[in-house]
């Protein structure tokens, strides 16, 4: 796996969880296990697939402080969408896209409120960290408004005006 | 019961000039009547497996399998749509010619 | 018109570099196909049966003179010296090279065009009435709104991996115009009271499995355009299905959850979104809307007595009067339908020396204006009558003066399988022998407004389901064969064409659909009676008599 950010490839911070969970520190568990996972002191990051309902982790967002959103291809827009949401419903904490997405969706992912992105070996192999750092330069502000970082045009126009 | 095997001919898109093209045994070629015809399913499948690493090589897209009669000794699609597409143009004039 | 500032400028040359430097990680191998086909078709280029092909986006169907002339010389440098309108109001064509596309973009970029979004799981071209800024009934130039939507649609960092094409038009009038009620949303400028706002349409589409919309909102503040739109699409991203190709348009997602628990959903979203941060802000709407100001139209000569001298002067110009113009809201002018169905054509083909034709006459005589329509047509939107002999003789000179908008001959046809690679059946020549079949203009006119539309597979782009007469194509076992539909109607009064029975060979059609038509002029209860009414009166059965009866 390869695990980047918009600064080049990253360091995983998010040990995933075996068959129990650790004594303490971090760690990632699948969906299917939050419920035990915050009975415990753990920091926690939990992994979502794509047709979770985000209004369902809502009561969760303050204890979970990373949320990883499985991509199962990169066509499946799904996630840009529960991305959105998240950030909408007050989510501060890391938000992780985790799949075959490729690197000419790197600024729509972060747009959407994306971190960082973890990648399968056989697209990062083709797709090394560089291509994807050389996607950020690509557009420089959208029409968009509302969406996290670059500047909208309609907002700059005003400003230019 | 397994399907009859029909000669069949491999074809796909060149990859830079997108137009349609046959495997002949130099290649690929835009002359249906200068490709490859498998007269057994072991012999297609060869083909395929030749074709899928012009894929890997970038050279052609979407190749696949389109069933032919022999005229003559020369491959003529059974289907319409392959009639059309081996024949590199529309039925109709287009443009200026129309 | 709209134009581009600096900003516009700057996103769509952008736009074109990424696009170039996506064709060259694909052909360096960095892109496999199936990773670059997406990105390709969002840049609207297909590779089709013999070649690929390249769709250019006219938003909202508006073209100037100078676009129209870089779109003949992209026909001539780049293609086979011609192109196709479409029943999106775009453009294809038919021909390109992968390694040309990119300077092709560039050049469109130069005459501020693209081909962004005209394909692929996104917001589609936003399209909108072909008489923005003429038709009487107007509350507002639907262009206005139309320009907002295309900007906000344009990668759109959410909504461009939907799980399906997202279809959007706009219409300003009463009268329907943009076959809105068949699109994923349809928008329709309303007032209430004083206030200017919008009616919102949802889960129309054609294809597969054709729907007619629901009222979403009956009026939505025009501050909460964006938003809404926002939460139409969130919900569908979400929701929609993702398992099944054909079962992934919005049109299903409003189906199977109902119209009533779908706008649930989107109020809730609605509700919880911070609308400040997403609505365009009001200085933005008037910004466009300057660019959409009604054109200052000379005051020219008018009144019925000049109508009648110039009727009386050229039979053939006479029927073309009749026939291909519209009533401009100001006085002494019209709007002047170009057919692009001369007899024996391809329906929306044109070539290069056709297009600078029609840009010298939309330059002199249209306040430099041409809009594309659904119907595979080009409208001069601002022709005084006294230039009006002018435009026809200027049309006539390129084959482009047929009679016939409206009439059984303006038949609105797919490329089907003569260029399709999705295609089943072939849809242009069977348009062409229809044409010729019913090619007299005093039998056309007799028949009166009749429109057949044929698509060469269930996708469905020549929107055979509306047409009165639509014409489906499909593969039986390797031979072409034809469904007939009856009595469909793509206007504010939808309608969806119901099959009149088994399918007919390539060869018959011409034949059926004389013997449709025949039934019809025996049946009607007076001329002025039309296909679609009397169809509506009488029903099926007669039209299944006349077709499979006594074989």
């Amino acid at each position: 796996m390869l695990l980047l950010d918009r600064t080049g490839a990253i360091d995983d911070l998010w040990p995933a969880s075996g068959e129990t969970l650790p004594a303490s520190g971090r760690v990632l568990v699948p969906l299917a296990r939050l419920e035990e996972a915050l009975e415990t002191g753990l920091e926690l990051g939990v992994e979502i697939p794509n047709t979770t309902d985000p209004r369902d982790l809502t009561p969760h967002l303050g204890r979970v402080a990373m949320i990883a959103v499985d991509f199962p291809g990169f066509a499946d827009g799904r996630g840009f969408s529960i991305a959105r949401r998240l950030r909408a419903e007050g989510f501060l904490g890391r938000l992780r896209a985790a799949g075959p997405v490729i690197s000419d969706q790197f600024s729509y992912l972060l747009q959407c409120g994306f971190d960082e992105v973890a990648l399968p070996e056989d697209v990062a192999e083709r797709q090394p960290a560089a291509h994807w750092l050389a996607q950020l330069d690509t557009i420089s502000a959208g029409y968009q408004r509302g969406i996290n970082g670059l500047g909208s045009i309609l907002d700059q126009r005003r400003g230019a005006g | 019961m397994a399907k009859a095997f029909k000669a069949a001919v491999i074809t796909a898109n060149d990859l830079v000039e997108g137009h349609s093209v046959f495997l002949g045994p130099e290649g690929w070629t835009r002359r249906i009547d200068r490709a490859m015809v498998a007269l057994t399913e072991e012999q297609a499948a060869e083909f395929d497996a030749l074709a899928d690493r012009h894929v890997i090589e970038n050279s052609v897209v979407g190749p696949y399998r389109v069933d032919v009669t022999l005229e003559d000794g020369a491959p003529v699609p059974i289907s319409r749509r392959e009639q059309i597409r081996a024949a590199g143009a529309p039925t109709i004039a287009v443009g200026r010619a129309a | 018109m709209y134009r581009y500032d600096e900003f516009d400028h700057r996103f769509v040359a952008e736009r074109a570099t990424e696009f170039r430097d996506q064709v060259r990680r694909r052909l360096a191998g960095h892109l496999t196909e199936a990773e670059f086909k997406p990105l390709r078709l969002m840049n609207g280029l297909y590779l089709q049966l013999h070649a690929y092909m390249l769709r250019v986006a006219i938003p909202y169907g508006t073209l100037s003179a100078r676009q129209m002339r870089q779109l003949a010389m992209i026909a001539e440098r780049w293609d086979k010296g011609y192109g196709h309108f479409t029943t999106r109001q775009n453009i294809q064509f038919n021909w390109p090279k992968l390694k040309d596309v990119p300077d092709i973009i560039d050049a469109l970029a130069e005459v501020e065009m693209h081909a962004i979004q005209t394909s692929g799981n996104c917001i589609r071209n936003t399209t909108s009435d072909p008489y923005a800024a003429v038709a009487p009934d107007e509350v507002e130039d639907p262009r206005i709104t139309a320009e907002l939507i295309r900007q906000w649609s344009s990668l759109h960092p959410e909504f461009t991996f939907l799980g399906r094409k997202f279809k959007i038009a706009v219409t300003g009038a009463e009268e329907d115009r943009t076959a809105l009620k068949l699109h994923d949303i349809g928008v329709q400028v309303v007032t209430r009271g004083t206030e200017i706002g919008y009616r919102v349409l949802v889960g129309g589409g054609m294809g597969r499995t054709p729907m007619i919309a629901k009222e979403l909102r009956d009026f939505l503040p025009r501050e909460d355009l964006l938003p809404y739109l926002e939460a139409a699409l969130r919900v569908y991203n979400l929701h929609g299905r993702r398992d099944n190709k054909y079962k992934a348009r919005i049109k299903i997602l409003v189906h199977e959850m109902g119209i009533d628990a779908y706008r649930a959903q989107v109020e809730a979203e609605f509700e919880s979104m911070d609308c400040d941060a997403v609505a365009a802000p009001s200085e933005e709407l008037a910004r466009i809307r300057a660019y959409f100001a009604p054109p200052a139209l000379p005051e020219r000569a008018e009144g019925a007595p000049l109508i009648s001298r110039m009727r009386a002067a050229n039979p053939e110009f006479s029927a073309w009067i009749d026939r291909n113009t519209f009533a401009h809201r100001v006085p002494g002018y019209v709007a002047a339908t170009i057919s692009l169905k001369p007899i024996g054509g391809a329906p929306g083909d044109a070539t290069a020396e056709q297009m600078r034709s029609m840009a010298d006459l939309a330059e002199r005589y249209s306040q430099d204006e041409m809009r594309v329509t659904h119907e595979q047509n080009v409208v001069l939107p601002h022709v005084a009558l006294e230039d009006l002999y002018k435009v026809w003789k200027g049309l006539s000179a390129i084959g482009l003066d047929a009679p016939n908008k409206g009439l059984v001959t303006d038949i609105i046809a797919c490329p089907g399988l003569d260029y399709c690679a999705l295609a089943t059946a072939r849809s242009i020549p069977v348009a062409q022998r229809i044409a010729e079949r019913f090619q007299a203009v005093e039998r056309q006119e007799e028949i009166g407004p009749l429109s057949i539309k044929i698509s060469g597979c269930i996708n469905a782009c020549g929107h055979h389901h509306v047409g009165h007469i639509g014409i489906l194509g499909l593969d039986r076992a390797g031979v072409e064969s034809y469904q007939i539909t009856l009595g469909g109607d793509a206007t504010e009064t939808a309608a969806l064409g119901e099959r009149t029975g088994p399918g007919f060979g390539y060869d018959e059609v011409p034949e059926v659909i004389e013997r449709i038509v025949d039934t019809y002029m025996d049946l009607r209860e007076h001329p002025r009676e039309s296909f679609l009414q009397a169809y509506r009166r009488v029903g099926m059965a007669p039209f299944k008599e006349a077709l499979y009866a006594a074989a």
